[in-house]
Formats: structure tokens, C-alpha cells, sequence
């Protein structure tokens, strides 16, 4: 049997409590960068459409949402 | 004659005949047999004396009914527990079980020492009768034997046997024999040969409960995000005697004295910081539980949807989740430990036929290594594919059959893993979603018209 007084006892790198802030906070952001993305979508023409815009929104609404889903998960009970 | 002792001895070789030291006497010898509940729970205090010239370092100790035996433990007369080891022997007669007790310190020329062993037996109480109606009374025969069966001379020996009622049918007699209340008494005997048999049977009234784990299947799940959820699936049945005739709900809800063997509820208890409890069956949710918190452990009072009764089974599953902290470690050398029952306690007294524990690991280990309590059957690694799952994860698949409360313990799974992959799912949904944002950045500069627009003519 291994000794466990020297065994650290292992938490979350997050802790469980800040989940449900952590949900709102980025999935908000996500939310927000998602509309904006395909608002700016529908509203621009050809002409002024920007290839970089698109991409910056893009990666900052996915990453955004992407962290949120998986603390929303968390927070209702799902470990993933 | 050299010719037959060195068959002789190739035979016994082959046969695992290990070699039983003449020296030993068990000096005094006195048992406990229980019987106040769906177990046999023999338990007692040898006195061994060594009589020969050298020192011995191992006891003997013989188990006469394998085939229901379950679990055994041995203490030295300061309670601390003397290492044994389980191999298959044929001292007389069918194939048996034994035990070697590794005596600590060995045992000098002239000397006596203490042992103290505890065992469990499982369905070894018959019904006599088989069948019962819903209002009569449960009796069970206990046969047994009336001498501690020993590969070594035992000088005198005394039988406790326990029976919780008073309502003893009969017993049977070999002098000298005494009842009080709810003990009867056999002994002392004196110079009784070894590996000696005499038939001991007492019929008495026990109204259990007598309820068996048919199959247990328990599954924990490790995830690295601060959390292990634990699963049971459960199937029991009543082993009691059979019901005869009808179920009367009427002569049941009426009189609630009568029900004698009947099974309305047990308790389950849970670690301390379970938290999400969830009982529930095929059906959906059983609403007929209760929970309560005590200090360092969950008392979790479940009723199943119909009263129990000799013969009938139920099935349900139990779940709840505990913070990774109070089960999942880490090595200073960064290698992960946990820490995990292999079964939990399902009611007081349990018998479980069949275990098989799950323990599905986090994406990406490597290196596992399991180290179990007692012998258990490794059964082949599985994957199993859980929520935002690509790769799938380890199962470690472990089995057990005829298990008693005395095998709640830890088992041991050390693994390695890379903290990283902990953003494994993040990424994996954010490369999902960012793929979304392509495909309609790729859609909006796709023309599909047949007809060109007709205020581009006009520029």
C-alpha cells in the first residue's frame, strides 16, 4: 500500500465553484462575437467584405464558445 | 516398499499436499459460530502449542466447506493482522481450501502462541421448510460440524453457536451441551483427532433479511475536471424461503407484525461527501428513498417498488458523485494514484454473488498499473466512448464472485497522464465550431443565381 501522507491529493486545476461564472461569462462573450460575425455577414457586400475580419471574429467567438460549452457541461454535472 | 514411498511422494507432490507439521497441537480451540443473519459467520481463538524440537513459522488452516466460503481474516492475540496465503489442497477426501498463517514471530519448541481468525460463509443455511405463506414464520437448518476441523490434534475445544431468536425447533445433542437464552454450548471436548467430522445441526427461526446481489456492476468514472461518478448496477433477489401461495397487499398493509421475512427497506451507506444522488430503474426515478447525512458517512434508506419475498427479484441502479480529491492522488514523481473501493456497502450482512467493477479512465493514459486487496480476475481492457469522446477511453474491467462485507477495500490504479490533455474537449469544440464559421464564410462567396443581378448591369 502506498504511503498516502506523501501523496498530494489531487483538485481541479478550476475550482467546481466558479463554474457556473465562468459559463456565463464566456459563453456571453462567445454569444456576443457570434452574432457580430454573422451580422457582419449579411450586412457587408463584396466590396467590403474583409477576409481578415471574418477570420479574427471567427476564432475569437469559436474559442470563446468552445470553453463555455464545456463549462456549461461541467456546471450541470457532466464531466467530460 | 522405497518403491511405494517415492510414488507416494511424487503423488502428493502433485496433488499440492502441503506438508503438515505433527509438532503443532492446537492447545485450546474456541469457536464462535454466528447465525443471526443471512451469513455464517465463524469466527475464534486458537491457542497453538509447539511440541516438537525445532521452531515452526506457518499454521494450517483448513477450510471445510469451499464451495460457500467466502472470506477470511486472522489476527494475532494483539489484533494485528498475520499475513496468509490461499492454495488448494486435498488433505482427505474432495479437493479443499486452505490457508497457510505465517506465524510472526515463529513459534519456539514449548511455546504457545494466539491466533484469532474470523471467516464468512455465504448460502450455506437450507429452509426447512422450503416454502412459507406471506404470514408464517422463516426457519433455517444450520449444519455444521460439532469439532474445529484442523489438519492438527486439538486437546480441548468449546463451540459458541449463536441464534438470535429463541424459538429453537431442535438441536442436535453431544454431550456436553447447553442452552441459555440464545447460545447454545457444545464442549468442552478433549483429544480430538485430526481432520475430525461429526455432523452439528440446529434448526431455528431466522427472519433474515435474506437478500443477495445477484450481479453488481459498479462503475467509476475519473474525470480530471474534479470529479469521479460512481454507478451501481444492482440486481437482487430474496434467497429466503419461497413464498407460497398469493401475495395478499391487503393482509400486508394491515398487518405490519405478521410480515416476518418480507424485505420493505434497506440502507445503503455512501462516503461522506457524495453529492447527486441518484436511485432509479428501468422505470424512471424511485421516489421511495430517503438520505441522511451523518458525520463521516450518507445513509441512503431505499425502499423498493414492491416488498421482497422469498423468490422475487428487483433490479435498480444507484448513482452519485464525490470530489476527485478524496479518492484520485498524485505520486511526487507526477504519476497519478487512485484510491478506489472495488465494492461499497450495498446493506448490512450483504452477500453478492457476481461483482464486476468499471473503472473507466480519463482520455490519454498511459502506464496503469492495478494493484487489487485480494485476488480478483483482470478481464480484458474495453473502451468506452463518453460525452465529446474521439480517441475513447480505458476501462479497467475487474471481477469477483461470492463477496461479503469484508471485501470492502481499496483497490489501487496508478497511471500517467498529461495535464494537457485536459483541454482536449475545448479545443476539440472549438475546431468544431470554427469549422461552422468556415463553411459560412465559404457560402457567402459562392454565387448560386442562374441569372446575373440585374442592378449589376446597370453599374
Amino acid at each position: 500500500m502506498a504511503d498516502v501522507a506523501k501523496l498530494i491529493r489531487y483538485t481541479s486545476p478550476v475550482s467546481p465553484a466558479v463554474f457556473p461564472h465562468l459559463t456565463l461569462v464566456l459563453l456571453g462573450i462567445g454569444i456576443f462575437f457570434t452574432a457580430w460575425f454573422f451580422v457582419y455577414e449579411v450586412t457587408s457586400t463584396k466590396q467590403t467584405r474583409s477576409l481578415t475580419k471574418e477570420f479574427a471574429t471567427a476564432v475569437v467567438a469559436s474559442a470563446f464558445s468552445g470553453f463555455g460549452i464545456v463549462f456549461l457541461l461541467l456546471t450541470v454535472g457532466i464531466y467530460v | 516398499m522405497w518403491k511405494f514411498v517415492a510414488v507416494f511422494a511424487v503423488f502428493s507432490m502433485a496433488n499440492g499436499l502441503e506438508h503438515i507439521d505433527d509438532s503443532l497441537i492446537n492447545k485450546n480451540v474456541q469457536r464462535t459460530i454466528d447465525l443471526n443473519s443471512q451469513l455464517v459467520k465463524i469466527g475464534g481463538t486458537i491457542t497453538i502449542e509447539n511440541t516438537g524440537e525445532g521452531s515452526v513459522a506457518s499454521y494450517l488452516l483448513a477450510i471445510e466447506d469451499p464451495d460457500s466460503f467466502s472470506s477470511i481474516t486472522v489476527q494475532d492475540s494483539q489484533k494485528n493482522p498475520l499475513k496468509i496465503e490461499q492454495f488448494r489442497a486435498r488433505f482427505q477426501g474432495p479437493e479443499r481450501i486452505a490457508f497457510k498463517v505465517h506465524l510472526r514471530p515463529s513459534l519456539e519448541p514449548g511455546k504457545t502462541t494466539t491466533i484469532i481468525f474470523e471467516s464468512f460463509f455465504t448460502n450455506s443455511l437450507k429452509f426447512c421448510p422450503k416454502c412459507v405463506t406471506q404470514k408464517e414464520k422463516q426457519l433455517v437448518k444450520y449444519e455444521g460440524n460439532y469439532y474445529f476441523y484442523s489438519p492438527y490434534v486439538t486437546k480441548t475445544q468449546k463451540t459458541d453457536v449463536l441464534v438470535n431468536s429463541r424459538v429453537v425447533e431442535k438441536y442436535s445433542k453431544l454431550k456436553p451441551v447447553s442452552q441459555t437464552d440464545s447460545t447454545i454450548t457444545y464442549g468442552p471436548y478433549t483429544d480430538i483427532e485430526q481432520f475430525a467430522r461429526d455432523s452439528l445441526s440446529v434448526h431455528y427461526e431466522n427472519n433474515g433479511p435474506f437478500l443477495s446481489v445477484s450481479r453488481l456492476q459498479r462503475t467509476i468514472e475519473v474525470s480530471h475536471w474534479g470529479n469521479i461518478a460512481i454507478e451501481e448496477n444492482i440486481d437482487l433477489k430474496h434467497t429466503g424461503a419461497l413464498l407460497k401461495g398469493s401475495f395478499s397487499r391487503y393482509d400486508y398493509q394491515r398487518d405490519t407484525v405478521a410480515n416476518h421475512h418480507s424485505i420493505r427497506s434497506y440502507v445503503t451507506v455512501l462516503p461522506a461527501l457524495a453529492h447527486s444522488i441518484y436511485y432509479r430503474d428501468m422505470n424512471g426515478n424511485i421516489s421511495t428513498s430517503n438520505v441522511r447525512t451523518h458525520k463521516d458517512y450518507i445513509e441512503v434508506e431505499l425502499k423498493p417498488r414492491f416488498p421482497l419475498f422469498g423468490g422475487w427479484r428487483s433490479s435498480y441502479t444507484l448513482g452519485y458523485s464525490v470530489p476527485s480529491s478524496r479518492y484520485l492522488f498524485r505520486k511526487p514523481s507526477g504519476e497519478f494514484l487512485l484510491k478506489v473501493r472495488l465494492i461499497d456497502h450495498v446493506f448490512d450482512d450483504m452477500a453478492v454473488e457476481d461483482l464486476e467493477t468499471d473503472i473507466v479512465l480519463p482520455v490519454g493514459v498511459t502506464d496503469i498499473k492495478v494493484k487489487a486487496p485480494y485476488e480478483v480476475k483482470r478481464l480484458d481492457d474495453k473502451v468506452a466512448y463518453k460525452y465529446l469522446d474521439t480517441i475513447g477511453r480505458t476501462v479497467i474491467r475487474l471481477s469477483k464472485q461470492n463477496l461479503v462485507e469484508q471485501h470492502i477495500q481499496d483497490v489501487e490504479i496508478s497511471y500517467n497522464w498529461n495535464t494537457h490533455m485536459l483541454l482536449h474537449e475545448p479545443i476539440l469544440l472549438f475546431l468544431a465550431l470554427f469549422s461552422l464559421f468556415i463553411a459560412v464564410i465559404i457560402y457567402v462567396r459562392l454565387d448560386f443565381s442562374i441569372a446575373k443581378p440585374e442592378h449589376s448591369k446597370k453599374e
